[in-house]
């Protein structure tokens, strides 16, 4: 294997397990790092925790939902507002968050009846909301409270609420995927099938492992919609709680972030006998392929070929524009877990640039295998990087941008390489035709920036250009360009700041006839 | 009366305004060089105080965990603690302070982790460190007790617990900032300088504002050294300016060391800052200079220029850290505003004895409500369901959603303020920081005029 072992982790050997460098005709059976162990403590990982991967990553962004967690304030404080999971209702999952605020006598003493009458009250506040999920955190799973009996009791009390019970506290595994998985089976057991929904089209589906970041889920849906699929629920951005309950009765599970959500769609087929179809909304091959697969799986390929073939010609012009101009630029792609695969091959096919690394947080080996094989020779791939590698690896391979989190952004910026926000995006939504060339827009502004190319300047030493009162992106970015090229009328992004109230506003969906009656 | 103080009526939280005990706790640990603490529990708790941090100030800082896993909540968790220490200062040479920041997780199942420490001294340090300088501290912060407050308090009390030695007078005081920011150590130095005091600032935290440097080499973090801690011992004084972030160190200096302690008050305003003078002086001899003569005096011009005219009779909803809150409600009373909603994010009990709490509650001639224990709903549901009128909000970003969905403007202060760029350069501390204050909330009246159209023109001729 051609592990890779950093200099600043030399003495913590079983790190060289966890990084490779892909050399020259190299596959996943010669070049693959470890994944999802345990954490070394002392490391300073960028792992997060079990609790955050089940109510952060995937409950809160139910839209409808009174998102509770049982335990001190602290957990329910620190993954309260840090993303950008929207939702067309106000965005009610983003602004409320609710703690029992267990304190030391409910240690001492249990906190059952404080975990009772939280949920009235918050039921209470918010007449309206009628849905609860209860998160446990490391606290009350230590002593040991019974969260479901008295989810119970409150349901058998008031039959007009429903409350989903989440067991997955902070400690429960290596990372945050452990509360993925935890939450992904808690909720097909509690919740899938008890409730029967209303099937209006021929073509059903789950969209499944998709948060809505800036709108992503909005831009999606939209081309369901134009195909006449009904999406009976997504797991679970702008998801409801009550269309999640009914997710038995769809005909396909389309699958969007494997590594947060395939779990459930593995046990819908086991038991549902519903069949999963992974597919893609980055980039426009991998999501005109997506929308072909899922027209191919329907028998309604003309219906996706009629929305690739309108949005292509409307946005890859402007996609290329940027291509043209991000060519060779040096990537490292550095997001959670899921996303190294996801972009690794898109970005260099379609945006021209070149992934130097590639790192996942909490992935699985199956996400390394994935991503790994979607990026090129010579690229590093790291699992659970840690502070002290991600800043050898930034210093050794001088990427041109990264894409990663919120914090180690700001690790990036002080060795001066821009960052784009990797989770929550800068300015997205990222999926979707228009989405991906937005994603490029912001690439482009990174790179360009007129202030990072000051930023390398020493204005004690170095020589100077005086006079020069600016510098536009087009000047640092087309100067080497041919004359054609920059002559051309085509240029970046001209879309609006916000597409998603355009998509919200839209009724003008095609309808089409039903082959069954809706009885059937 | 009709100042009321009471607790929040319900039992549960709905948007805390605080988070808990290891966050403050790992807050004050960033203000100490050479210093990366390991939070004994969850990853979370770590990764997201860090994340909360990088938001407020825009920097990354390090802070390890000792990632308890199953296994650890199960069969005990120490070994990951001494895995944690070893890791840690193998790898980061220049380390020489490293607390151990214990949470609920690790608290409930009742790790040893003083006696940890003795273990890895006598151990881990003595044989595999023995050419390093390392200090190890426990710093108990359960979540389930206090808040971030409490925790920021405790830890500040058991660095200097671990560190401050009697030696000669040095002739320095020692300056406990409280939860502040960098703009606010910034103008506190400058008040020292001018009045020409010696000082030992807990903590240093002016280089949190760091740079990108062209060799990119830059690295945010706190500046106050084991020898700033050590120090504190020999000090004529200590002045405590927050009686909720600091004033245990302070109490602890008083009583193990005689050096007398001065809590507070807040110099927050102009009363405040006066006051802080005054007693610096007092303490320390040295007359108050002609030059804060002088920019007190143009802190007045400017705040005379909004006071009477725009901001008379606004009424002010005030929540975030405890001394932060009353402060800014006393500067706002001289500024004849009128506080009307003051909210404390914890069960602190010392607050019903606090004498400016009690001073409000005698003396204020409109109706005030202090809420103890509370979030955020006390707030929305006063305004949503219960009449509450309000001119303007003055707090942190996690308050953001009230402001934006009422329409009443506010001014962002306290920690933290993600939601709008540089704040933390700024101080609301000394005549600056009042001066600084007063123009801004004024700003955002102006501002809010302008958007509602509501006598946009009155600015017309000021």
């Amino acid at each position: 294997m051609p592990y890779h072992e950093f200099e600043v982790s030399k003495v913590i050997p079983e790190r060289k397990l966890h990084a490779v460098v892909k050399g020259p005709g190299e596959d996943l059976t010669s070049c693959l790092p470890k994944g999802y162990l345990n954490t070394i403590p002392g490391s300073i990982s960028e792992r997060g925790c079990a609790y955050c991967g089940a109510k952060h990553v995937i409950g809160t962004p139910m839209k409808d939902v009174i998102h509770l967690s049982h335990g001190p304030v602290g957990c329910t404080y620190d993954t309260w507002q840090t993303k950008r999971y929207i939702s067309d209702n106000n965005n009610f999952q983003l602004k409320y968050t609710f703690a029992s605020d267990v304190k030391e006598k409910h240690i001492v003493f249990g906190a059952e009846k404080l975990l009772r009458q939280n949920i009235l009250e918050a039921f209470d506040a918010f007449p309206e909301i009628k849905r609860m999920t209860i998160y446990q955190t490391c606290a009350t799973a230590l002593i040991g409270d019974d969260m479901a009996a008295i989810a119970e009791e409150v349901m058998a009390e008031r039959p007009d609420v429903d409350i989903f019970v989440c067991n997955s506290p902070g400690f429960g595994g290596p990372s945050q995927s452990g509360g993925h998985h935890k939450i992904n089976i808690a909720w097909l057991n509690q919740k899938v099938g008890t409730l029967e929904p209303e099937i209006t089209s021929d073509y059903v589906i789950n969209y499944v492992g998709e948060y809505n970041i800036q709108g992503d889920q909005e831009v999606m849906l939209d081309y369901f919609k134009r195909m006449g699929i009904q999406v009976l629920s997504t797991f679970t951005g702008n998801g409801t709680y009550d269309s999640l309950r009914g997710m038995h009765r769809a005909h396909l599970n389309v699958l969007e972030c494997a590594r947060s959500a395939e779990y459930i769609c593995d046990e819908l087929r086991a038991r549902y006998g519903i069949p999963r179809l992974d597919i893609d909304g980055f980039g426009h091959k991998a999501l005109g392929d997506s929308l072909r697969k899922i027209g191919l799986f329907f028998g309604i390929e003309d219906r996706a070929e009629a929305i690739i073939a309108e949005e292509t010609a409307r946005w890859k012009p402007e996609l290329d524009w940027y291509k043209e101009r991000l060519q060779g630029k040096r990537v490292c792609l550095w997001p959670g877990g899921s996303k190294l695969w996801h972009w690794a091959h898109a970005i260099q096919e379609e945006m021209g640039v070149k992934v130097v690394s590639v790192y996942t947080k909490f992935g699985h080996q199956g996400d390394m295998e994935k991503g790994v094989s979607r990026c090129g020779e010579g690229a590093l791939a790291i699992d659970d990087p840690n502070e002290l590698e991600g800043q050898e690896a930034l210093r050794t391979l001088k990427p041109d941008v990264i894409f990663t989190g919120k914090r180690p952004g700001e690790v990036a910026k002080k060795m001066r390489v821009p960052y784009l926000n990797a989770h929550a995006y800068h300015n997205g939504p990222y999926k979707g035709f228009e989405g991906w060339v937005r994603f490029a827009r912001d690439i482009y502004n990174a790179v360009y920036s007129p202030m990072h190319r000051l930023s390398a300047i020493d204005i004690s030493k170095d020589d100077y250009e005086t006079g020069k009162g600016f510098v536009t992106r087009r000047m640092l970015s087309d100067a080497d360009l041919s004359e054609d090229a920059k002559a051309s009328p085509i240029t970046g992004y001209t879309g609006k700041f916000d597409p998603i109230p355009d998509l919200r506003k839209k009724t003008d969906y095609p309808v089409f006839a039903r082959r069954v009656a809706a009885a059937e | 009366m009709t100042c009321e103080v009471k607790a929040k009526d319900r039992t549960g939280t709905i948007n805390p305004i605080f988070t808990c005990q290891p966050a403050g706790a790992q807050y004050a640990s960033i203000g100490i060089k050479d210093c990366i603490g390991i939070v004994h529990g969850g990853q979370g708790c770590v990764m997201f105080v860090r994340l909360l941090i990088s938001q407020h100030l825009k920097e990354n800082f390090e802070i390890a965990s000792s990632s308890v896993h199953e296994d650890g909540a199960v069969f005990g968790a120490l070994d990951r603690v001494e895995t944690a220490v070893d890791v840690l200062l193998s790898r980061y040479p220049h380390v020489k302070v490293v607390p151990i920041i214990t949470t609920c997780s690790t608290e409930v199942i009742g790790d040893d982790v003083d006696g940890l420490i003795t273990k890895l001294e006598e151990g881990l340090l003595a044989e595999k460190f023995a050419d390093r300088e390392v200090h190890l501290l426990p710093i108990h912060s359960p979540s389930f007790v206090g808040s971030m407050v409490s925790g920021y308090d405790v830890a500040v009390r058991d660095f200097v617990k671990k560190f401050a030695k009697k030696g000669a007078p040095n002739g320095k005081i020692n300056l406990i900032t409280g939860w502040v920011n960098p703009g606010d150590v910034k103008e506190l130095k400058h008040l020292l300088k001018e009045m020409d005091i010696d000082a030992t600032v807990l903590f240093e935290i002016e280089s949190f504002d760091s740079p990108i440097l062209p060799d990119g080499s830059a690295v945010s973090h706190g500046a106050t050294t084991i020898e700033d801690l050590q120090a504190t011992g020999s000090a004529s004084h200590t002045f405590a300016l927050n009686r909720y972030e600091g004033a245990k160190a302070a109490q602890l200096l008083e009583k193990k060391f005689k050096i007398p302690a001065v809590i507070g008050p807040t110099p927050i305003g102009i009363r405040n800052t006066d006051s802080l003078l005054k007693q610096l002086s007092q303490a320390t001899g040295k007359p108050i200079p002609t030059s804060l003569v002088k920019e007190r005096g143009i802190a007045l011009d400017a705040i005379t220029d909004v006071a009477h005219m725009f901001l008379a009779d606004k009424k002010v909803a005030i929540f975030g850290n405890p001394d932060l809150v009353i402060g800014l409600a006393e500067f706002c009373l001289d500024l004849e505003m009128k506080p009307t909603l003051l909210l404390l994010g914890d069960d602190n009990a010392g607050y019903v004895n606090d004498p400016r709490i009690k001073a409000l509650q005698e003396n204020v001639d409109y109706p005030m409500e202090i809420v103890t224990n509370a979030d955020f709903w006390d707030l929305e549901d006063r305004i949503k369901n219960k009449g509450l009128e309000l001119d303007l909000i003055l707090g942190h970003s996690k308050g953001r959603f009230v402001s934006i969905d009422y329409n009443i403007p506010m001014l962002r202060v306290g920690f933290p303020t993600y939601d709008r760029a540089g704040l933390f350069r700024n101080p609301v501390v000394g005549y600056s920081g009042a001066t600084w204050l007063a123009e801004q909330m004024a700003n955002a009246l102006f501002s809010d005029m302008e958007v509602k159209k509501n006598k946009e023109w009155l600015l017309n001729v000021w």
